[in-house]
């Protein structure tokens, strides 16, 4: 009797004990996949491998309004924030930051380094994977991915080295928790040849230009893109800043060592953007303002996705307007970048013979200024901008105002939005950050090969095509408003000011006026903005000072990560921001 | 509201027909005095317990008169010679002294009650018990009347200041509840490991730290986190705090425990005890904020510092403001007395029934809580909009004994929980409201329309009463079965006993939100324009998590005394898997043995050792071994104390010491293998990037953050020595401890995390930490005749230190968090306000940010001119914390009185709030709320008394992290009273109970705080902390 119990407790409790040992689940989660998973062997169309490739791209920075809401050209000569008070954007522009207290939204060191590490992880193991697609050349589909993954880490140093100067080169390898990542700085020179060698590595092997199918490609680069890379780096390594005005002047990192410029640098840049142009691939369309706005257009040359929005005309809009029309007015730009559009006959506002009035400052101008900036008497949203003092779109504040800001300058941005200057409200249009576009290939190939071999004709046509696109007169010289016979001087400031508002809040003349060295000229002196005054239907026009930015010599690189320098001993910090100097 | 009625009469007659079936039958049992021939010089009676069963036992003398005793037989009859006009003395331990007065009367009935203070000889220990002479670990204890007394929701309420080690810091007045789908998956399948982040918890309010650490919950001996049972349903609460005793725990084992054991079936009668208790709760530490024509010419002001020119508010509006001539477009609203209610009730009802043979006894608890939260409700809505919780629980459990040696006990947990908040959710308006000036909007326009403006299109009466409603279910059931087998037949002192439980929650949400317009009435009076949005009722289901938990345990046990050795044994082997949601269950094992052995029961010693793994680590690295050990002294029974001192009952020398782990919470999902998310997981988003022009959606594989293949459990040492006295006759009880707890392998980022190797680090087991403390309980009983009185009080100190935690270089010292408290806070040193313009341009400042006279003046510590992360230093307290409770009372003839006294001393805290310290914040294009506090502010005229920086609407470094914004953390709370009285017997027993208690108590009654403009405790932008006055009536039968 007693030993029935036994037999039954025993078997209850082998039971109890059992009853959650049965292997009803995989043994560790599957659903969370490993590289073998990620990078098939068995995967023909290759559909994992491209997915982790897809989120490389969306590791690209957005553009626009990425300083906390504001444009980065905010932080130039070109543009002042909305915004009151200390702010990030105003820390920027007045070098309020440091190696601890960096401004993050652009002192991206992690991210382009995890863009690094991911694109290295696609190239080291897409080779297992046995894609079956071809490209039209022939070449097979995974090739002209691993270009692509090539391509965005050489993209991602570029970056890097406008900010820093060199950095550390990872090469292929992927660094495992453990292993000794206490890595030195690379040359200037190592980072901008290996940017190099990676592009002329790449070109032969990836997609060709323009894409094909671009209904789903055309966010790829392609050989033209790789080309505007290569040119971008080598116009950037060519340039005062790093050819000859090392701000170090024996510091490897922080340029090349010459101390006077090296002309085969420029002719290595105006090369390389030759190159481009020769594809014959891309050209400038009609419509300026379409250029942003328009997908896949033959004008541009890489962007990154971001929709179908009215994000951009929400936040940099005009104040004043109501319910979907409503703007955030960000972005202020200056009287200076103002007065840099020319005329429409291509003369400067500055030249006597120009016909400029500043009684009516906004007649006859450069056709971009109109589709650039959005100023007091123009049209936009079937209204006529009012910024004058308690107009409209700059009203006086008081706590009856639905806004507490107005503009600063009498401006607002026009660039980048939709046509909406007859409509009632914004609606969605393609809102792609254009990263690359060939306007601005032929203002480095103009602004190169003037520097190496002054104002040839090549360089005369590569203005005259973007001043033509812009609808300034020909004249009866076809010189399109430009003096025959410049000086290399002369012709380089055309060139600057071409680009300055070609290219304004492209994200180009924060950089331009780093790597040309001329930012403690530029920004160093109050910005202007204009005070507009209606009497009786009269415009009265005063400019006013509206912000002071700052720059000093030690800004013309960012500072590197303090906790960088402090957990690698390797890493040198950038000349001026050493903390414990 | 139907629906809800009938629930409540379901439960009102079942309560009735339960106490009219028993006193049917107690009603039969009239006989009180035993019958027999009583002598004119004695005295007959019968003592009866609370619950009007006879009490044996009960020792009875007269008062003054030695040598004349007598004791109470089984039926609680007694006999004695008395004298008329003396007093007759009864007692018995563990009940309240009794005198009687005897009169004509010769035949008594006494009733006794049970001391206020449970003093047991057997406590519950981990998967035990054990007599309290033999315990060597650090436990502290408390019993139901120590809890009842508290109006709460959650037995946490009660704890405060009642238990030795355990510092608890309420945050939240109102519990905050789950209604987004999969509830914080990643958090609590820690995904990041992250130590405390536990699984879903209905814990909201308070933050405990036992010893310095997050301690893991046991109910009835399975590990689950509930915490929201009624203190009526509780039998004991202990806190077990050193190795030894939380050693079966395994790789659970570091962070102390709270075991609550619920109430247990008892042989005997039925006891039946119904208590019904309506409470109201009124909110502390609201914030007063300013009338609108202080705060538009203050906000004028704040602007004019700013450097804006002209006026905000113009004269003209002012003085509306001032006169509220326009109180639609110049509105002067007092946010809280529109959407707040005065007080808001509590009620609970518990019916509590226990009995049995001795081969089968049951305990049935019965609770039902509703809590209303402190919102307004409308009439015009068909429906509830306030927060409120609505919990059903129930707690059945039997114990037969199938044959002589075969025990089966069955336990079944059922618990119901709804809550309720308006649409909007409790958090945003908590949040609205502090941040909504008076003048904002009008709560309603001439029209009756909701009020707004074009940046704030929310109105906050709306998200109060016309935003619908969320709520949100849980639904618990734990089932239980414990087997006991006695197997002293086959092997002398051999048993074995196997536990089964198995707990499911699921927890839901439905969704039924709306929105409406809100509108700005024209200058002239005439238009209305409209803003927000208006969205009609939505209706959507929420699946909100579910979990399972399996919890199975074999042991085998071995007690024996063979002369004055006495040994006891136990193998244990349990495992314990937790299913959440959709992950794979999470499983840890652990193989146990536990020894202890005495001599003479004077000298002790013990030890255990617990082979316990978690899957989630790699193969091969789940299992790790943790063991404790403890020896033990009682001195009280050498001969040199017996003998000699007289006064010495018990003095115990006890130390323990080992090694526990802390994993499994903090073990990570798997993160031992490099893995790659998909765009499904939830974990992170954003990362699809269109394709082409079509811009159709492209999936991504993304990796995750780097594998840690060494991850491992967090592991410490931990010694206690402690000491337990009982003196002057057991009157007097203390219990002292010391600790020294060295935690290592603690998780956290190795200092080498370098972002050039482009991805994130996992932590790692790198840092070490040191918590020491002291505590001391001190317990005294007494009576003066029939005044019974006791006061128990327990004080700690506690003191952490960061011993490693691979800091990189600092430039100085006071910029190491090595060799600092635990959690120190750093920040700038103030040094008063910057005066004149002068000092402003001198004085160092963030890059950035010029000074200005008024605003805080920081020390440059390192002398470099600016003010960064490097002038930063510890600005929190180096002391040791010490905290302390004293729970004092009395009995008297059927009163009862209690009181708990808690607070903390070297206590800091960080009250930088943006809404309430700096005021007019700004967002959305227009200023917040701005609150008494800055009147104080700094002007030129106020330089020397002001309190508070400039005022200013914009960004500025005033309100960066500095000691201008530590204030001491001190306070002392009366944190509970209760008074009762028990009816006379000779009233309640006629209508056929056994007691009637009738009591009043009230929760934190009174705060002295060092700093006093917001709760000490709970912070301002959180659910206020409650005042709750509490009635009630317990019946018993």
């Amino acid at each position: 009797m007693k030993n029935h119990y036994y037999i039954i407790f025993a078997f209850l409790l082998s039971g109890i004990l059992n009853i959650s040992c049965s292997n009803d689940y995989e043994s560790v989660p599957l659903e969370k996949i490993t590289i073998d998973f990620a990078f098939d062997k068995n995967d023909s169309i290759g559909s994992k491998a491209s997915w982790f490739l897809n989120d490389i791209y969306s590791k690209l920075p957005e553009g626009y309004n990425s300083i906390d809401g504001n444009l980065l050209d905010a932080a130039t000569d070109d543009a002042i924030s909305i915004d009151e008070g200390v702010t990030t954007i105003s820390k920027l522009a007045t070098g309020a930051y440091s190696s601890i207290n960096l401004i993050s939204q652009d002192m991206k060191w992690a991210d382009y380094y995890a863009i690094i590490r991911a694109t290295s992880i696609f190239v080291n193991n897409i080779d297992v994977v046995p894609v079956k697609d071809t490209l039209t050349s022939g070449l097979n589909a995974k090739y002209a991915w691993k270009s692509e993954a090539r391509f965005l880490r050489a993209y991602s140093y570029f970056e890097l080295i406008k900010r820093y100067g060199g950095v550390p080169l990872m090469g292929d390898k992927v660094r495992k928790l453990g292993e000794n990542v206490e890595l030195p700085r690379s040359s200037f020179e190592d980072c901008v040849n290996y940017i190099v060698s990676e592009c002329d590595a790449i070109k032969d092997s990836i997609w060709t230009s323009p894409i094909e199918d671009p209904f789903i490609n055309s966010h790829r680069p392609t050989v033209g893109t790789v080309l505007a890379l290569k040119a971008r780096t080598l116009l950037y390594a060519a340039s005062p800043l790093f050819n000859g005005g090392n701000i170090d002047p024996t510091n490897v990192l922080t340029g090349y060592t010459n101390t006077t410029p090296d002309l085969a640098y420029w002719k290595k840049a105006a090369d390389a953007a030759k190159e481009l142009i020769d594809l014959n691939a891309y050209a400038l369309i009609d419509s300026f303002q379409n250029v942003f706005t328009t997908q896949n257009n033959k004008e541009i040359i890489f962007f990154r996705q971001r929709g179908n929005n009215h994000g951009i005309e929400d936040a940099n809009g005009p104040i004043g307007f109501m319910n979907n029309a409503h703007g955030n007015g960000k972005t202020n730009p200056t009287q200076e970048l103002v007065d840099a559009f020319p005329m429409n006959n291509g003369k400067a506002i500055s030249d006597p013979s120009s016909g400029y009035n500043p009684a009516k400052p906004y007649i006859n101008r450069d056709s971009r200024l109109r589709k650039t900036i959005i100023y007091n008497g123009c049209l936009w949203l079937s209204a006529t901008i009012q910024t004058y003092i308690g107009g409209a779109n700059n009203p006086i504040i008081t706590s009856q105002s639905t806004t507490t800001t107005t503009t600063k300058t009498s401006y607002y941005m026009r660039k980048f939005m939709g046509n909406w200057e007859k409509s009632t409200q914004y609606g969605n249009v393609s809102h792609d950050w254009v990263s690359f576009r060939y306007a601005e290939v032929l203002l480095n190939y103009a602004e190169a090969e003037n520097e190496y071999a002054g104002p040839t004709e090549s360089v005369y046509q590569a203005l005259k095509d973007l001043r033509k696109r812009s609808k300034i007169l020909a004249g009866t010289d076809n010189m399109y408003g430009l003096n025959s016979g410049l000086t290399q001087d002369e012709m380089r400031e055309i060139i600057r000011n071409e680009r300055r508002i070609e290219l304004a809040f492209e994200e180009h003349r924060y950089w331009d006026i780093r790597r040309w060295k001329i930012a403690e000229q530029v920004c160093n002196k109050p910005l202007h903005g204009l005070r507009i005054i209606k009497t009786s239907g009269i415009f009265s026009y005063t400019t006013t000072e509206v912000f002071t930015p700052i720059f000093t010599e030690k800004m013309y690189l960012y500072p590197i990560i303090y906790s960088e320098v402090v957990k690698n001993s390797n890493m040198k910090q950038n000349p001026g921001w050493d903390i414990n100097k | 509201m139907l629906h809800c009625f009938i629930r409540k009469c379901i439960i009102a007659n079942f309560v009735m027909l339960m106490l009219a079936q028993v006193s049917y039958a107690s009603s039969q049992n009239t006989t009180v005095v035993p019958s027999g021939i009583v002598s004119a010089d004695q005295v007959v009676g019968k003592v009866l317990d609370s619950f009007g069963h006879p009490l044996a036992g009960v020792n009875i003398s007269i008062r003054g008169k030695e040598g004349v005793v007598s004791t109470s037989n089984m039926l609680g009859t007694f006999i004695i010679d008395a004298s008329t006009k003396s007093f007759l003395v009864f007692e018995c331990p563990g009940y309240n002294v009794v005198e009687k007065h005897i009169l004509k009367d010769r035949s008594l009935t006494v009733v006794m009650y049970e001391t206020y203070l449970t003093k047991v000889n057997v406590e519950a220990v981990l998967y035990d018990t054990l007599s309290q002479e033999k315990r060597l670990g650090s436990i502290s204890t408390v019993h139901t009347n120590q809890l009842t007394t508290t109006p709460g929701t959650l037995y946490l309420y009660a704890l405060p200041g009642r238990l030795a080690g355990l510092y608890m810091q309420q945050t939240s007045g109102f519990r905050s509840s789950a209604t987004t789908q999969n509830y914080n998956v990643d958090g609590f399948v820690g995904n990041i490991p992250i130590s405390g982040t536990g699984v879903s918890s209905d814990n909201a309010e308070f933050a405990m730290r036992l010893r310095g650490q997050n301690p893991v919950t046991l109910i009835d001996g399975v590990q689950r986190d509930i915490y929201s049972l009624d203190p009526e349903n509780i039998e004991s609460i202990s806190v077990l705090k050193d190795a030894m005793s939380t050693l079966l725990l395994g790789q659970r084992s570091s962070r102390g425990a709270i075991s609550i054991t619920t109430k247990r079936a008892e042989a005997g009668k039925p006891r039946i005890s119904f208590t019904s208790q309506l409470g109201f709760q009124e909110p502390q530490g609201l914030q007063k904020p300013l009338s609108t024509y202080q705060y538009a010419n203050l906000l004028n002001e704040a602007r004019l510092n700013d450097g804006n020119t002209g006026l905000y508010y113009s004269a003209d509006e002012v003085e509306k403001f001032k006169t509220g001539s326009d109180p639609y477009r110049y509105a002067n609203v007092d946010w809280q007395n529109t959407i707040l209610r005065d007080n808001a009730p509590l009620s609970r009802y518990n019916l509590n029934i226990n009995g049995g043979t001795k081969t089968a006894k049951y305990s049935v608890s019965l609770n039902y809580t509703d809590q209303e939260g402190m919102f307004v409700n409308s009439d015009t809505n068909s429906y509830n909009t306030n927060s409120s919780l609505k919990r059903y629980l129930i707690n059945a459990d039997l114990s037969v004994d199938v044959t002589k040696n075969i025990n089966v006990a069955l336990q079944l947990f059922g618990r119901l929980q709804e809550g309720n908040q308006p649409g909007a959710g409790i958090n945003t308006v908590v949040s609205d409201l502090l941040s909504t000036p008076n003048n904002a909007y009008p709560v309603t326009n001439p029209n009756k329309t909701w009020g707004g403006t074009s940046q704030r299109t929310y109105n906050l009466l709306s998200e109060v009463i016309g935003s619908g409603y969320i709520q949100d279910n849980s639904k618990d059931v734990m089932a239980n079965i414990d087997l006991g087998y006695n197997l002293n037949d086959f092997v002398k002192g051999l048993s074995a006993k196997v536990k089964a439980n198995l707990s499911i929650q699921s927890q839901n949400a439905i969704s039924r939100v709306k929105r409406d317009l809100v509108y700005r009435l024209s200058e002239d009076y005439v238009k209305y324009t409209p803003y927000g949005s208006s969205n009609s009722q939505s209706n959507s289901f929420i699946p909100v998590s579910n979990s399972r938990y399996w919890f199975s345990q074999f042991q085998l046990r071995y007690d024996r005394q063979f002369g004055e050795h006495s040994l006891n044994a136990m193998l244990v082997a349990d495992q314990r898997v937790v299913t959440l949601n959709y992950d794979l269950p999470g499983q840890t094992t652990n193989f146990s043995a536990k020894g202890s052995y005495n001599f003479k029961s004077k000298y002790f010693a013990e030890a255990a050792v617990n082979y316990s793994g978690y899957n989630r680590y790699m193969p091969g690295h789940q299992y790790g071994l943790f063991y404790a050990g403890g020896l033990g002294w009682e001195l009280g029974k050498e001969s040199f104390i017996k003998d000699n001192i007289s006064w010495i009952n018990q003095l115990k020398i006890r130390a323990t010491y080992g090694k526990t782990g802390s994993g499994i919470d903090n073990s990570g999902y798997y993160i031992w293998r490099q893995t790659f998310s998909n765009d499904n997981d939830k974990a992170i988003l954003g990362y699809m990037y269109p394709q082409g022009t079509s811009r159709s959606t492209g999936s991504g594989y993304r990796e995750f953050d780097l594998a840690n293949v060494n991850i491992t459990w967090e592991k410490a040492n931990k010694f206690d020595l402690g000491f337990d006295a009982s003196l002057l006759n057991e009157k007097l009880m203390v219990t002292g401890d010391v600790y020294s707890d060295r935690y290592f392998d603690l998780l956290q980022t190795r200092g080498k995390s370098i972002a050039l190797i482009g991805s994130t680090y996992s932590n790692e087991n790198i840092g070490i930490n040191r918590y020491q403390g002291a505590e001391l309980s001190i317990t005294y009983q007494n009576n003066y005749r029939d005044f019974n009185y006791f006061v128990t009080a327990n004080f700690n100190l506690e003191q952490s230190k960061v011993l490693f935690n691979d800091e990189q270089y600092q430039p100085a010292k006071r910029l190491e968090t090595t060799g600092k408290p635990v959690g120190m806070i750093f920040g700038y040193i103030a040094d008063g306000f910057i005066q004149t313009k002068e000092e402003a341009g001198e004085a160092a400042f963030v890059a950035g940010y010029p000074l200005k006279p008024g605003d805080i003046k920081y020390k440059d510590l390192n002398s470099d001119g600016v003010i960064d992360d490097f002038d930063k230093a510890p600005i929190g307290s180096n002391k040791p914390l010490f905290y302390y409770g004293v729970t004092l009372g009395f009995n008297y003839k059927g009163f009862d009185f209690s009181t708990l006294l808690q607070g903390v001393e070297n206590r800091t805290r960080y009250i930088c709030n943006g809404d309430v310290d700096a005021g007019f914040r700004f967002g959305n294009n227009t200023f917040g709320q701005a609150y008494e506090q800055v009147l104080n502010r700094w002007t030129p005229e106020t330089a020397s008394t002001a309190t508070y920086p400039r005022l200013t609407s914009n960004t500025n470094t005033n309100y960066s992290t500095s000691s201008f914004w530590m204030r001491s953390g001190d306070y002392f709370r009366l944190k509970n009273i209760s008074l009762g009285y028990n009816l006379p017997y000779k009233i309640v027993h006629p209508i056929g109970l056994a007691g009637i208690k009738v009591f009043v108590s009230g929760q934190n009654i009174f705060t002295q705080a060092a700093y006093d403009l917001i709760d000490p405790e709970v912070a301002v932008n959180a659910y206020p902390l409650q005042r709750v006055l509490n009635v009630g009536i317990n019946i018993r039968l």
